[in-house]
């Protein structure tokens, strides 16, 4: 059956007045982003979220490497090492920075590097577990039974961030993308996917 | 320090810092290939920042090395 109507792509002034759409490669959300690719995208595969844990997730750790930080100068006062020759105090003080620049890095790239994106196709989870291990899963848009999501808690609340739990019928059967900004933005993004795969089968199209 | 069968406890530290250094500049080259892996798997417009950050991070833990070697 030929196509009568097809929704034609958003012009860019449309995408950058979408709620939510951003430059800032740092974002935790965004809406149409403008240069993500993934190792597996097809060519006319279109990235429809990217999604990363809230920064505000992020606040522990980063209070726990200001400290590392600060605790050669403020156990300075105690004498701690006094019993080191000063050489040795210095290159022990070299070796904290070491350790405490290794934990910033390794706490920022599995942020950065833990991403869930929603394409007009299916849902892809890339995990970085850590600087040796990573995992990447798929599943099509067609293949979502079930998309539920849940925010409690007082920071969840303030902060709007939640947890989204995909059911699906394919070989992951489950995909959670954790503490994630707007979970009900990203349903509802999903649901209306889901729609539009439904009407592209009844339609037969590919597309 | 009273060295103990002729050897200084001071020599002694300083090959077990100067092994825990070089583990780490193993561990911070492990961290410029990762990123390099990670950036064909994920663009997002942030991959120049992150491999030349991955880069300092390695020649910091070089020259804590070599001072580690110089100073000790």
């Amino acid at each position: 059956m030929p196509d009568i109507f097809i929704n034609p792509p958003p012009s860019p002034k449309e995408k950058h007045r979408a709620s939510g759409h951003s430059h800032n490669p740092l974002t935790a959300y965004c809406y149409l982003p403008d240069k993500v690719n993934f190792e597996t995208r097809e060519s006319e595969e279109k990235v429809v979220l990217l999604l990363r844990q809230h920064p505000i997730t992020l606040v522990p750790k980063a209070l726990m490497a200001v400290l590392m930080i600060l605790a050669p100068s403020i156990l300075s006062v105690f004498p701690i090492l006094s019993f080191l020759p000063a050489n040795f105090q210095l290159i022990v003080v070299l070796g904290w920075y070491l350790i405490t620049t290794a934990l910033i890095l390794e706490n920022f790239l599995t942020w950065f590097y833990n991403v869930y994106l929603v394409t007009d196709e299916r849902i892809v989870d890339i995990d970085f577990y850590n600087l040796i291990y990573k995992e990447v899963s798929d599943a099509n848009i067609d293949k979502i039974q079930d998309v539920t999501y849940k925010m409690g808690g007082v920071v969840r609340t303030v902060f709007n961030y939640g947890d989204i739990l995909i059911q699906t019928a394919s070989e992951v059967p489950n995909f959670e993308f954790l503490a994630v900004p707007r979970p009900d933005k990203v349903a509802t993004v999903l649901q209306d996917l889901r729609i539009e795969e439904e009407q592209e089968k009844l339609e037969g199209r590919l597309r | 320090m009273i060295p103990i069968l002729g050897i200084s406890i001071w020599a002694v530290a300083k090959g077990f810092i100067l092994v825990a250094f070089f583990l780490y500049i193993i561990f911070s080259f492990v961290v410029v290939r990762q990123i390099q892996l990670m950036t064909e798997t994920l663009e997002v417009g942030f991959e120049t920042q992150l491999k030349i950050l991955s880069y300092l991070h390695l020649a910091f833990a070089i020259l804590v090395f070599l001072a580690a070697l110089i100073v000790l």
